[in-house]
Protein backbone atom coordinates (compact mmCIF):
# COMPACT_ATOMS: atom_id res chain seq x y z
CA UNK A 1 0.00 0.00 0.00
CA UNK A 2 1.36 3.39 -0.94
CA UNK A 3 1.82 6.10 1.64
CA UNK A 4 -0.43 9.13 1.81
CA UNK A 5 1.01 12.00 -0.20
CA UNK A 6 0.41 15.71 0.26
CA UNK A 7 -0.05 16.23 -3.46
CA UNK A 8 -3.67 15.36 -4.07
CA UNK A 9 -7.23 15.73 -2.90
CA UNK A 10 -7.95 14.98 0.74
CA UNK A 11 -11.55 14.40 1.60
CA UNK A 12 -13.07 17.03 3.88
CA UNK A 13 -16.05 19.28 4.46
CA UNK A 14 -14.44 22.50 5.74
CA UNK A 15 -14.94 25.98 4.30
CA UNK A 16 -11.95 25.62 1.98
CA UNK A 17 -13.31 22.34 0.60
CA UNK A 18 -16.71 23.91 -0.02
CA UNK A 19 -15.31 27.02 -1.72
CA UNK A 20 -16.19 27.23 -5.42
CA UNK A 21 -13.10 25.97 -7.34
CA UNK A 22 -13.25 28.94 -9.74
CA UNK A 23 -12.71 31.30 -6.79
CA UNK A 24 -9.91 29.10 -5.46
CA UNK A 25 -8.04 29.28 -8.78
CA UNK A 26 -8.48 33.08 -8.94
CA UNK A 27 -7.31 33.36 -5.32
CA UNK A 28 -4.25 31.22 -6.10
CA UNK A 29 -3.33 33.51 -9.00
CA UNK A 30 -3.89 36.62 -6.85
CA UNK A 31 -1.72 35.33 -4.00
CA UNK A 32 1.01 34.42 -6.50
CA UNK A 33 0.94 37.90 -8.05
CA UNK A 34 0.74 39.70 -4.69
CA UNK A 35 3.78 37.77 -3.45
CA UNK A 36 5.86 39.53 -6.13
CA UNK A 37 5.40 42.95 -4.57
CA UNK A 38 5.87 42.44 -0.85
CA UNK A 39 8.69 42.52 1.69
CA UNK A 40 10.47 39.60 3.34
CA UNK A 41 8.87 39.88 6.86
CA UNK A 42 5.35 40.02 5.37
CA UNK A 43 6.16 37.11 3.06
CA UNK A 44 7.37 35.03 6.01
CA UNK A 45 4.13 35.77 7.88
CA UNK A 46 2.09 34.89 4.78
CA UNK A 47 3.97 31.57 4.47
CA UNK A 48 3.11 30.70 8.08
CA UNK A 49 -0.53 31.64 7.50
CA UNK A 50 -0.63 29.53 4.32
CA UNK A 51 0.97 26.59 6.15
CA UNK A 52 -1.88 26.76 8.68
CA UNK A 53 -4.40 26.81 5.80
CA UNK A 54 -2.72 23.72 4.30
CA UNK A 55 -2.86 21.84 7.60
CA UNK A 56 -6.49 22.92 8.11
CA UNK A 57 -7.22 21.48 4.64
CA UNK A 58 -6.30 18.08 6.08
CA UNK A 59 -2.76 17.63 4.75
CA UNK A 60 -0.73 15.62 7.28
CA UNK A 61 2.37 17.71 8.23
CA UNK A 62 4.59 14.60 8.02
CA UNK A 63 3.49 13.81 4.45
CA UNK A 64 3.91 17.49 3.53
CA UNK A 65 7.49 17.52 4.81
CA UNK A 66 8.31 14.25 3.06
CA UNK A 67 6.85 15.21 -0.32
CA UNK A 68 8.26 18.71 -0.33
CA UNK A 69 11.79 17.60 0.59
CA UNK A 70 13.08 17.87 -3.02
CA UNK A 71 11.51 21.34 -3.28
CA UNK A 72 13.13 22.42 -0.01
CA UNK A 73 16.49 21.28 -1.40
CA UNK A 74 15.85 23.30 -4.55
CA UNK A 75 14.94 26.36 -2.46
CA UNK A 76 18.14 25.90 -0.45
CA UNK A 77 20.11 25.82 -3.67
CA UNK A 78 18.41 29.02 -4.90
CA UNK A 79 19.05 30.70 -1.54
CA UNK A 80 22.75 29.79 -1.60
CA UNK A 81 23.13 30.90 -5.19
CA UNK A 82 21.60 34.31 -4.44
CA UNK A 83 23.52 34.72 -1.19
CA UNK A 84 26.84 33.98 -2.90
CA UNK A 85 26.53 35.91 -6.15
CA UNK A 86 24.69 39.10 -5.10
CA UNK A 87 27.16 41.96 -4.56
CA UNK A 88 26.89 43.99 -1.33
CA UNK A 89 27.99 44.18 2.30
CA UNK A 90 30.01 41.06 3.18
CA UNK A 91 28.74 39.04 6.19
CA UNK A 92 31.20 36.13 6.09
CA UNK A 93 33.15 34.02 3.60
CA UNK A 94 32.04 30.54 2.49
CA UNK A 95 35.09 28.92 0.89
CA UNK A 96 36.20 31.27 -1.88
CA UNK A 97 32.84 33.11 -2.05
CA UNK A 98 31.68 36.03 0.11
CA UNK A 99 28.15 35.84 1.53
CA UNK A 100 26.50 39.27 1.41
CA UNK A 101 23.68 40.78 3.46
CA UNK A 102 21.85 41.81 0.26
CA UNK A 103 22.26 38.29 -1.12
CA UNK A 104 20.85 36.66 2.00
CA UNK A 105 17.82 38.99 2.00
CA UNK A 106 17.21 38.53 -1.75
CA UNK A 107 17.61 34.74 -1.47
CA UNK A 108 15.25 34.51 1.50
CA UNK A 109 12.67 36.68 -0.29
CA UNK A 110 12.72 34.54 -3.44
CA UNK A 111 12.50 31.32 -1.44
CA UNK A 112 9.62 32.65 0.69
CA UNK A 113 7.80 33.77 -2.46
CA UNK A 114 8.15 30.33 -4.09
CA UNK A 115 7.19 28.59 -0.85
CA UNK A 116 4.07 30.74 -0.49
CA UNK A 117 2.92 29.93 -4.04
CA UNK A 118 3.73 26.25 -3.52
CA UNK A 119 1.78 26.06 -0.25
CA UNK A 120 -1.17 27.87 -1.82
CA UNK A 121 -1.10 25.31 -4.64
CA UNK A 122 -1.01 22.42 -2.16
CA UNK A 123 -3.99 23.95 -0.29
CA UNK A 124 -6.00 24.19 -3.53
CA UNK A 125 -5.10 20.65 -4.60
CA UNK A 126 -5.86 19.18 -1.18
CA UNK A 127 -9.27 20.82 -0.97
CA UNK A 128 -10.50 20.49 -4.56
CA UNK A 129 -11.58 17.38 -6.41
CA UNK A 130 -9.99 16.87 -9.79
CA UNK A 131 -13.38 16.94 -11.47
CA UNK A 132 -13.98 20.39 -9.92
CA UNK A 133 -10.58 21.69 -11.08
CA UNK A 134 -11.33 20.33 -14.52
CA UNK A 135 -14.77 21.94 -14.60
CA UNK A 136 -13.34 25.28 -13.39
CA UNK A 137 -10.56 25.27 -16.01
CA UNK A 138 -13.13 24.48 -18.69
CA UNK A 139 -15.31 27.34 -17.41
CA UNK A 140 -12.40 29.81 -17.68
CA UNK A 141 -11.34 28.60 -21.13
CA UNK A 142 -14.81 28.37 -22.65
CA UNK A 143 -15.02 32.02 -23.83
CA UNK A 144 -11.62 31.79 -25.57
CA UNK A 145 -12.17 30.85 -29.23
CA UNK A 146 -10.05 28.06 -30.69
CA UNK A 147 -9.16 26.50 -27.34
CA UNK A 148 -10.51 22.92 -26.86
CA UNK A 149 -11.46 23.56 -23.24
CA UNK A 150 -12.70 20.02 -22.51
CA UNK A 151 -9.45 18.49 -23.72
CA UNK A 152 -7.29 20.98 -21.83
CA UNK A 153 -9.34 20.34 -18.67
CA UNK A 154 -8.86 16.59 -19.01
CA UNK A 155 -5.12 16.92 -19.63
CA UNK A 156 -4.73 19.13 -16.60
CA UNK A 157 -6.73 16.85 -14.32
CA UNK A 158 -4.76 13.81 -15.50
CA UNK A 159 -1.44 15.52 -14.79
CA UNK A 160 -2.60 16.25 -11.25
CA UNK A 161 -3.98 12.72 -10.89
CA UNK A 162 -0.69 11.21 -11.99
CA UNK A 163 1.63 13.20 -9.75
CA UNK A 164 1.39 10.80 -6.77
CA UNK A 165 1.70 7.82 -9.12
CA UNK A 166 4.84 9.22 -10.78
CA UNK A 167 6.31 10.04 -7.35
CA UNK A 168 5.65 6.45 -6.27
CA UNK A 169 7.32 5.10 -9.39
CA UNK A 170 10.29 7.41 -8.88
CA UNK A 171 10.57 6.25 -5.26
CA UNK A 172 10.43 2.56 -6.29
CA UNK A 173 13.02 3.08 -9.04
CA UNK A 174 15.29 4.93 -6.61
CA UNK A 175 15.00 2.13 -4.04
CA UNK A 176 15.70 -0.55 -6.68
CA UNK A 177 18.79 1.34 -7.82
CA UNK A 178 20.07 1.89 -4.29
CA UNK A 179 19.60 -1.86 -3.69
CA UNK A 180 21.99 -2.40 -6.62
CA UNK A 181 24.60 0.02 -5.30
CA UNK A 182 23.96 3.12 -7.44
CA UNK A 183 25.35 5.19 -4.58
CA UNK A 184 28.81 3.83 -5.37
CA UNK A 185 28.71 5.75 -8.64
CA UNK A 186 29.82 9.27 -7.83
CA UNK A 187 29.09 10.82 -11.25
CA UNK A 188 25.77 12.73 -10.81
CA UNK A 189 25.06 12.73 -14.56
CA UNK A 190 25.35 8.94 -14.71
CA UNK A 191 22.97 8.66 -11.74
CA UNK A 192 20.46 11.11 -13.19
CA UNK A 193 20.41 9.32 -16.55
CA UNK A 194 20.13 5.87 -14.95
CA UNK A 195 17.28 7.13 -12.80
CA UNK A 196 15.30 9.18 -15.29
CA UNK A 197 15.16 6.73 -18.21
CA UNK A 198 13.28 3.94 -16.34
CA UNK A 199 11.02 6.46 -14.59
CA UNK A 200 10.12 8.10 -17.92
CA UNK A 201 9.61 4.72 -19.59
CA UNK A 202 7.29 3.56 -16.80
CA UNK A 203 5.41 6.87 -16.88
CA UNK A 204 4.81 6.64 -20.64
CA UNK A 205 3.71 3.00 -20.38
CA UNK A 206 1.28 3.88 -17.59
CA UNK A 207 -0.04 6.78 -19.66
CA UNK A 208 -0.66 4.39 -22.58
CA UNK A 209 -2.51 1.95 -20.34
CA UNK A 210 -4.55 4.76 -18.85
CA UNK A 211 -5.58 5.98 -22.30
CA UNK A 212 -6.79 2.45 -23.13
CA UNK A 213 -8.64 2.15 -19.83
CA UNK A 214 -10.34 5.52 -20.40
CA UNK A 215 -11.35 4.48 -23.89
CA UNK A 216 -12.74 1.20 -22.51
CA UNK A 217 -14.95 3.27 -20.21
CA UNK A 218 -16.37 5.29 -23.12
CA UNK A 219 -14.33 8.44 -22.50
CA UNK A 220 -15.42 11.37 -24.67
CA UNK A 221 -15.06 15.15 -24.48
CA UNK A 222 -18.80 15.53 -24.06
CA UNK A 223 -19.54 14.11 -20.62
CA UNK A 224 -21.34 14.97 -17.38
CA UNK A 225 -19.09 17.45 -15.59
CA UNK A 226 -19.07 18.62 -11.99
CA UNK A 227 -21.63 21.32 -11.25
CA UNK A 228 -20.21 24.70 -10.29
CA UNK A 229 -22.39 26.74 -7.97
CA UNK A 230 -21.32 29.83 -6.06
CA UNK A 231 -23.16 31.61 -3.27
CA UNK A 232 -22.71 34.66 -1.02
CA UNK A 233 -20.19 32.96 1.30
CA UNK A 234 -17.94 32.24 -1.69
CA UNK A 235 -17.90 35.96 -2.51
CA UNK A 236 -17.23 36.89 1.13
CA UNK A 237 -14.22 34.54 1.19
CA UNK A 238 -13.05 36.00 -2.11
CA UNK A 239 -13.34 39.53 -0.67
CA UNK A 240 -11.26 38.47 2.34
CA UNK A 241 -8.60 37.06 0.01
CA UNK A 242 -8.53 40.30 -2.00
CA UNK A 243 -8.04 42.27 1.24
CA UNK A 244 -5.20 39.98 2.34
CA UNK A 245 -3.54 40.34 -1.06
CA UNK A 246 -3.82 44.14 -0.82
CA UNK A 247 -2.18 43.95 2.64
CA UNK A 248 0.63 41.89 1.09
CA UNK A 249 1.15 44.57 -1.57
CA UNK A 250 0.99 47.51 0.85
CA UNK A 251 3.58 46.25 3.33
CA UNK B 1 -26.67 -16.53 -33.14
CA UNK B 2 -24.65 -16.39 -29.90
CA UNK B 3 -24.35 -13.22 -27.83
CA UNK B 4 -20.66 -12.88 -28.77
CA UNK B 5 -19.56 -14.28 -32.14
CA UNK B 6 -15.89 -14.09 -33.01
CA UNK B 7 -15.28 -14.90 -36.67
CA UNK B 8 -11.85 -15.60 -38.17
CA UNK B 9 -10.32 -12.88 -35.99
CA UNK B 10 -6.71 -11.98 -36.81
CA UNK B 11 -4.54 -9.24 -35.38
CA UNK B 12 -1.12 -8.26 -36.65
CA UNK B 13 0.86 -5.69 -34.64
CA UNK B 14 2.64 -2.78 -36.38
CA UNK B 15 6.00 -4.59 -36.06
CA UNK B 16 4.59 -7.51 -38.07
CA UNK B 17 4.08 -9.92 -35.15
CA UNK B 18 0.90 -11.97 -35.38
CA UNK B 19 -1.00 -11.52 -32.10
CA UNK B 20 -3.99 -13.75 -32.85
CA UNK B 21 -4.65 -15.84 -35.91
CA UNK B 22 -8.03 -16.96 -37.24
CA UNK B 23 -9.94 -17.22 -33.97
CA UNK B 24 -13.52 -18.51 -34.16
CA UNK B 25 -15.44 -18.52 -30.90
CA UNK B 26 -19.06 -18.22 -29.75
CA UNK B 27 -20.06 -17.19 -26.25
CA UNK B 28 -23.60 -17.41 -24.94
CA UNK B 29 -25.25 -14.90 -22.63
CA UNK B 30 -24.58 -15.70 -18.96
CA UNK B 31 -21.64 -18.01 -19.64
CA UNK B 32 -18.53 -18.04 -17.45
CA UNK B 33 -15.60 -18.66 -19.78
CA UNK B 34 -11.97 -18.96 -18.77
CA UNK B 35 -9.43 -18.20 -21.50
CA UNK B 36 -6.09 -19.71 -20.59
CA UNK B 37 -2.71 -19.53 -22.24
CA UNK B 38 0.89 -18.81 -21.49
CA UNK B 39 2.35 -15.29 -21.73
CA UNK B 40 2.18 -13.97 -25.28
CA UNK B 41 -0.48 -16.48 -26.39
CA UNK B 42 -2.85 -13.66 -27.42
CA UNK B 43 -5.27 -13.56 -24.46
CA UNK B 44 -5.15 -9.80 -23.88
CA UNK B 45 -5.16 -9.08 -27.61
CA UNK B 46 -8.30 -11.17 -28.00
CA UNK B 47 -10.07 -9.37 -25.14
CA UNK B 48 -9.24 -5.94 -26.56
CA UNK B 49 -11.11 -6.80 -29.74
CA UNK B 50 -14.32 -7.43 -27.81
CA UNK B 51 -14.84 -3.74 -27.10
CA UNK B 52 -13.05 -2.24 -30.07
CA UNK B 53 -9.88 -1.15 -28.30
CA UNK B 54 -8.02 -2.90 -31.12
CA UNK B 55 -9.07 -3.10 -34.74
CA UNK B 56 -8.74 -6.54 -36.36
CA UNK B 57 -6.44 -7.08 -39.31
CA UNK B 58 -8.99 -9.59 -40.50
CA UNK B 59 -12.32 -11.05 -39.31
CA UNK B 60 -14.78 -9.47 -36.92
CA UNK B 61 -16.49 -9.65 -33.54
CA UNK B 62 -20.30 -9.58 -33.54
CA UNK B 63 -21.75 -8.41 -30.27
CA UNK B 64 -25.46 -8.95 -29.74
CA UNK B 65 -26.06 -8.93 -33.48
CA UNK B 66 -23.87 -5.97 -34.45
CA UNK B 67 -20.23 -5.80 -35.47
CA UNK B 68 -18.00 -4.13 -32.85
CA UNK B 69 -16.29 -2.11 -35.61
CA UNK B 70 -19.61 -0.53 -36.60
CA UNK B 71 -20.13 1.11 -33.22
CA UNK B 72 -17.24 0.71 -30.74
CA UNK B 73 -18.94 2.95 -28.13
CA UNK B 74 -21.92 0.58 -28.06
CA UNK B 75 -19.49 -2.31 -27.64
CA UNK B 76 -17.83 -0.55 -24.69
CA UNK B 77 -21.21 -0.06 -23.02
CA UNK B 78 -21.94 -3.79 -23.39
CA UNK B 79 -18.47 -5.13 -22.57
CA UNK B 80 -16.84 -3.79 -19.41
CA UNK B 81 -13.15 -4.51 -19.09
CA UNK B 82 -11.16 -4.91 -15.87
CA UNK B 83 -7.50 -4.45 -16.77
CA UNK B 84 -4.59 -6.40 -15.36
CA UNK B 85 -3.01 -3.33 -13.75
CA UNK B 86 -5.68 -1.72 -11.61
CA UNK B 87 -3.42 1.26 -10.87
CA UNK B 88 -3.42 2.44 -14.44
CA UNK B 89 -7.18 1.97 -14.72
CA UNK B 90 -8.04 4.29 -11.85
CA UNK B 91 -8.60 7.88 -12.94
CA UNK B 92 -10.59 9.38 -10.07
CA UNK B 93 -9.23 11.33 -7.14
CA UNK B 94 -11.52 9.47 -4.75
CA UNK B 95 -13.12 6.02 -4.85
CA UNK B 96 -16.53 7.57 -5.58
CA UNK B 97 -15.15 9.79 -8.32
CA UNK B 98 -13.43 6.88 -10.02
CA UNK B 99 -16.56 4.74 -10.03
CA UNK B 100 -18.46 7.74 -11.46
CA UNK B 101 -16.05 8.15 -14.40
CA UNK B 102 -17.85 5.69 -16.70
CA UNK B 103 -21.43 6.90 -16.04
CA UNK B 104 -20.23 10.51 -16.53
CA UNK B 105 -18.92 9.49 -19.94
CA UNK B 106 -22.38 8.11 -20.72
CA UNK B 107 -23.77 11.64 -20.06
CA UNK B 108 -26.17 10.45 -17.37
CA UNK B 109 -27.68 13.00 -15.01
CA UNK B 110 -26.15 13.50 -11.55
CA UNK B 111 -28.81 11.51 -9.68
CA UNK B 112 -28.55 8.52 -12.04
CA UNK B 113 -24.75 8.63 -11.68
CA UNK B 114 -25.01 8.73 -7.89
CA UNK B 115 -27.40 5.77 -7.89
CA UNK B 116 -25.16 3.68 -10.13
CA UNK B 117 -22.01 4.50 -8.16
CA UNK B 118 -23.66 3.70 -4.83
CA UNK B 119 -24.90 0.37 -6.20
CA UNK B 120 -21.56 -0.54 -7.78
CA UNK B 121 -19.58 0.30 -4.64
CA UNK B 122 -22.05 -1.73 -2.56
CA UNK B 123 -21.56 -4.79 -4.81
CA UNK B 124 -17.79 -4.72 -4.26
CA UNK B 125 -18.17 -3.68 -0.59
CA UNK B 126 -16.28 -0.42 -0.97
CA UNK B 127 -19.05 2.01 0.01
CA UNK B 128 -17.28 2.63 3.33
CA UNK B 129 -14.22 3.90 1.47
CA UNK B 130 -16.05 6.09 -1.06
CA UNK B 131 -14.22 9.28 0.00
CA UNK B 132 -10.82 7.54 0.25
CA UNK B 133 -8.01 8.24 -2.22
CA UNK B 134 -7.64 5.19 -4.51
CA UNK B 135 -3.88 5.64 -4.45
CA UNK B 136 -3.67 4.35 -0.88
CA UNK B 137 -5.99 1.33 -1.20
CA UNK B 138 -4.60 -2.19 -0.95
CA UNK B 139 -4.10 -4.29 -4.10
CA UNK B 140 -7.36 -6.22 -3.56
CA UNK B 141 -9.31 -3.03 -2.88
CA UNK B 142 -7.91 -1.39 -6.02
CA UNK B 143 -8.95 -4.40 -8.10
CA UNK B 144 -12.43 -4.23 -6.54
CA UNK B 145 -12.59 -0.52 -7.36
CA UNK B 146 -11.67 -1.31 -10.96
CA UNK B 147 -14.58 -3.78 -10.99
CA UNK B 148 -16.91 -1.16 -9.47
CA UNK B 149 -15.84 1.33 -12.17
CA UNK B 150 -16.90 -1.19 -14.79
CA UNK B 151 -20.11 -2.24 -13.01
CA UNK B 152 -21.26 1.38 -12.75
CA UNK B 153 -21.58 1.33 -16.53
CA UNK B 154 -23.97 -1.63 -16.18
CA UNK B 155 -22.37 -3.82 -18.87
CA UNK B 156 -23.81 -7.20 -19.85
CA UNK B 157 -20.39 -8.76 -20.29
CA UNK B 158 -17.52 -8.31 -17.83
CA UNK B 159 -14.06 -9.19 -19.03
CA UNK B 160 -11.23 -9.74 -16.54
CA UNK B 161 -7.65 -9.64 -17.80
CA UNK B 162 -5.43 -11.66 -15.41
CA UNK B 163 -7.53 -10.61 -12.41
CA UNK B 164 -5.45 -12.44 -9.80
CA UNK B 165 -2.02 -11.12 -10.71
CA UNK B 166 -0.17 -9.38 -7.85
CA UNK B 167 -2.89 -10.22 -5.33
CA UNK B 168 -2.45 -11.98 -2.01
CA UNK B 169 -4.69 -14.87 -0.90
CA UNK B 170 -7.27 -12.57 0.63
CA UNK B 171 -7.30 -10.31 -2.44
CA UNK B 172 -7.81 -13.32 -4.74
CA UNK B 173 -10.75 -14.52 -2.66
CA UNK B 174 -12.32 -11.06 -2.69
CA UNK B 175 -12.06 -10.77 -6.47
CA UNK B 176 -13.28 -14.34 -6.98
CA UNK B 177 -16.29 -13.62 -4.76
CA UNK B 178 -17.13 -10.56 -6.89
CA UNK B 179 -16.92 -12.67 -10.03
CA UNK B 180 -19.31 -15.29 -8.69
CA UNK B 181 -21.73 -12.59 -7.55
CA UNK B 182 -21.74 -11.12 -11.05
CA UNK B 183 -22.22 -14.53 -12.62
CA UNK B 184 -25.11 -15.24 -10.28
CA UNK B 185 -26.94 -12.08 -11.42
CA UNK B 186 -26.61 -13.19 -15.05
CA UNK B 187 -23.55 -11.35 -16.31
CA UNK B 188 -21.45 -13.03 -18.97
CA UNK B 189 -17.90 -13.41 -17.66
CA UNK B 190 -14.69 -13.85 -19.60
CA UNK B 191 -11.56 -14.34 -17.53
CA UNK B 192 -8.05 -14.67 -18.91
CA UNK B 193 -5.44 -16.39 -16.79
CA UNK B 194 -2.37 -18.61 -16.94
CA UNK B 195 -3.16 -19.91 -13.47
CA UNK B 196 -6.27 -22.14 -13.66
CA UNK B 197 -6.12 -23.28 -10.04
CA UNK B 198 -7.91 -20.24 -8.69
CA UNK B 199 -10.93 -20.03 -10.95
CA UNK B 200 -11.47 -23.11 -13.10
CA UNK B 201 -13.82 -24.90 -10.73
CA UNK B 202 -16.39 -22.11 -11.21
CA UNK B 203 -16.13 -21.85 -15.00
CA UNK B 204 -18.62 -23.26 -17.53
CA UNK B 205 -16.04 -23.47 -20.29
CA UNK B 206 -12.30 -23.45 -20.83
CA UNK B 207 -10.69 -22.04 -23.96
CA UNK B 208 -6.96 -22.56 -24.42
CA UNK B 209 -4.96 -20.21 -26.63
CA UNK B 210 -1.55 -21.13 -27.97
CA UNK B 211 0.49 -18.93 -30.27
CA UNK B 212 -2.55 -16.83 -31.13
CA UNK B 213 -4.85 -19.73 -31.99
CA UNK B 214 -7.65 -21.50 -30.13
CA UNK B 215 -6.27 -24.99 -29.61
CA UNK B 216 -8.87 -26.34 -27.14
CA UNK B 217 -12.42 -25.26 -26.36
CA UNK B 218 -14.73 -27.26 -24.10
CA UNK B 219 -15.79 -28.30 -20.61
CA UNK B 220 -13.00 -27.67 -18.07
CA UNK B 221 -13.09 -31.22 -16.73
CA UNK B 222 -12.40 -32.62 -20.21
CA UNK B 223 -9.43 -30.36 -20.91
CA UNK B 224 -7.49 -30.12 -17.66
CA UNK B 225 -5.23 -33.05 -18.48
CA UNK B 226 -4.03 -31.37 -21.66
CA UNK B 227 -3.28 -27.86 -20.39
CA UNK B 228 0.44 -28.45 -19.81
CA UNK B 229 0.92 -29.27 -23.52
CA UNK B 230 0.20 -25.58 -24.10
CA UNK B 231 2.25 -24.02 -21.31
CA UNK B 232 -0.55 -23.75 -18.75
CA UNK B 233 0.02 -25.45 -15.40
CA UNK B 234 -2.48 -28.17 -14.58
CA UNK B 235 -4.18 -27.56 -11.22
CA UNK B 236 -2.60 -29.60 -8.44
CA UNK B 237 -5.78 -31.49 -7.52
CA UNK B 238 -6.35 -32.47 -11.16
CA UNK B 239 -2.82 -33.89 -11.33
CA UNK B 240 -3.66 -36.09 -8.39
CA UNK B 241 -6.82 -37.23 -10.16
CA UNK B 242 -9.24 -35.33 -7.95
CA UNK B 243 -11.65 -32.45 -8.43
CA UNK B 244 -10.22 -28.94 -8.24
CA UNK B 245 -11.55 -27.33 -5.04
CA UNK B 246 -12.80 -23.76 -4.93
CA UNK B 247 -10.55 -21.13 -3.40
CA UNK B 248 -13.59 -19.95 -1.49
CA UNK B 249 -14.10 -23.21 0.42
Amino acid sequence: MAGLTALGYISGSGRLHRWDPRFKIVALIMVSLASLGTSLPVLSGACLLMLMVVIRAGVPPGALMRDLKPVVLLLLFIFLARALVTPGEQLFVLGPWPVTREGVIAGAAICSRLLLVLLAGVAVMASTRLSEIKAAVEWFLKPIPGVPEKRVGTMLSLIVRFLPHILDQARETGEAQRARGIENRKNPFYRVIRFSIPVLRRTFLTADQLALAMEARCYADDRTDAELVSDRSDWILMGTTVLLCLCLLMF
Amino acid sequence: MSFIEIRNLCHRFPDGTLGIDGIDLSIEKGEFVVIAGKNGSGKTTLLRHLNGLLTPSNGEVILDGMSVGQDPRRARRIVGMVFQDADSQIVGETVYEDAAFGPENLKLDREAIRQRVVNALAVVALERLSEQRPHILSGGEKRRLAIAGVLAMEPEVVVFDEPFSNLDYDGIRQVLTQMLTLHKVGKTLLVTTHDLEKVITHADRLVILFEGEVVRNGAPADLLEETENFGVRQPCAARLGGEVPSWLD
